[in-house]
């Protein structure tokens, strides 16, 4: 849960996040790649959320593991609604809630890490 | 972007910031549902108030999000009724628990005027209300 592949999704999506805030400073509806971009990131997602709970059902600690699961759901569920919703109007309004989705992404993953931890 | 004169046709909410907005109020829709729907289901004994408070703002947080992506002007009122009532619960929420502590055993979305999701549940209604009196 900590470790190099949550570093690789906190670095990706605040790259992603970056190039997509970028986009909205130049105007830009939503396009190919960053959508290929964002799928890059949802494919880390989702190897979180297979880790994640293969991790939990190994261990035998206790901490709040429904609350784990639904932030791991919550991150899968994240970035294609964004892109949906983004998707419906076609210009930098679009953009910015992906630029938004991708944004809050670390904040998520250190969520996820902190239900993991039992901190709260 | 065109200025609106006084006879031209109310703008709707959900577009240019408003996508932004929606997807802003739609994330603590989700997150308020969620959280309520783990401590309701795990521990309600533990801070039963501050569970159905959670709740009670997941049911806002879900009304201004539909109605906001709506846009209409039914819905218009319906968001200005839940962003009013999201106003005076986070503030009230935020007070009381500094308050009463004692009362609010666990925290809920409001607590401390929304200080565990970076005051964002704070500044939302603001925004909101102010959205929509600038799309009248």
């Amino acid at each position: 849960m900590t470790g190099p592949y949550a570093t690789a999704i906190t670095v990706v999506a605040l790259a992603l996040a970056a190039w997509a805030f970028g986009l909205v400073l130049a105007n830009r509806p939503l396009g190919r790649p960053i959508l290929a971009g964002g799928a890059v990131l949802e494919a880390l997602l989702i190897g979180f959320l297979i880790g994640g709970i293969a991790q939990l059902a190994g261990s035998h600690r206790h901490f709040a593991r429904a609350e784990f699961v639904l932030y791991l759901l919550a991150c899968v569920a994240i970035p294609p609604a964004a892109a949906a919703w983004g998707w419906g109007e076609r210009n930098r309004a679009g953009t910015a809630v992906l630029a938004a989705a991708f944004l809050i992404m670390p904040v998520m993953v250190i969520r996820v890490q902190q239900v993991w931890a039992g901190v709260g | 972007m065109a200025k609106t004169g006084d006879r031209a046709p109310a703008r709707s909410t959900s577009h240019g910031f408003g996508r932004l907005l929606v997807a802003v109020y739609g994330l603590f829709a989700l997150a308020a549902t969620a959280r309520s729907a783990v401590q309701i289901a795990t521990k309600f004994q533990v801070a039963p108030l501050a569970y159905l408070l959670s709740a009670f703002a997941a049911v806002v947080y879900i009304v201004a999000t539909v109605s906001l992506a709506r846009g209409d002007a039914a819905s218009r009122r319906v968001a200005t009724v839940a962003i009013s009532i999201e106003l005076v619960g986070v503030i009230t929420v935020g007070a009381s628990s500094e308050l009463f502590s004692k009362a609010f055993p666990d925290a809920t979305v409001w607590t401390g005027f929304g200080s565990g999701y970076g005051f964002v549940p704070l500044v939302l209604p603001f925004v909101g209300l102010w959205w929509l009196r600038h799309t009248r």
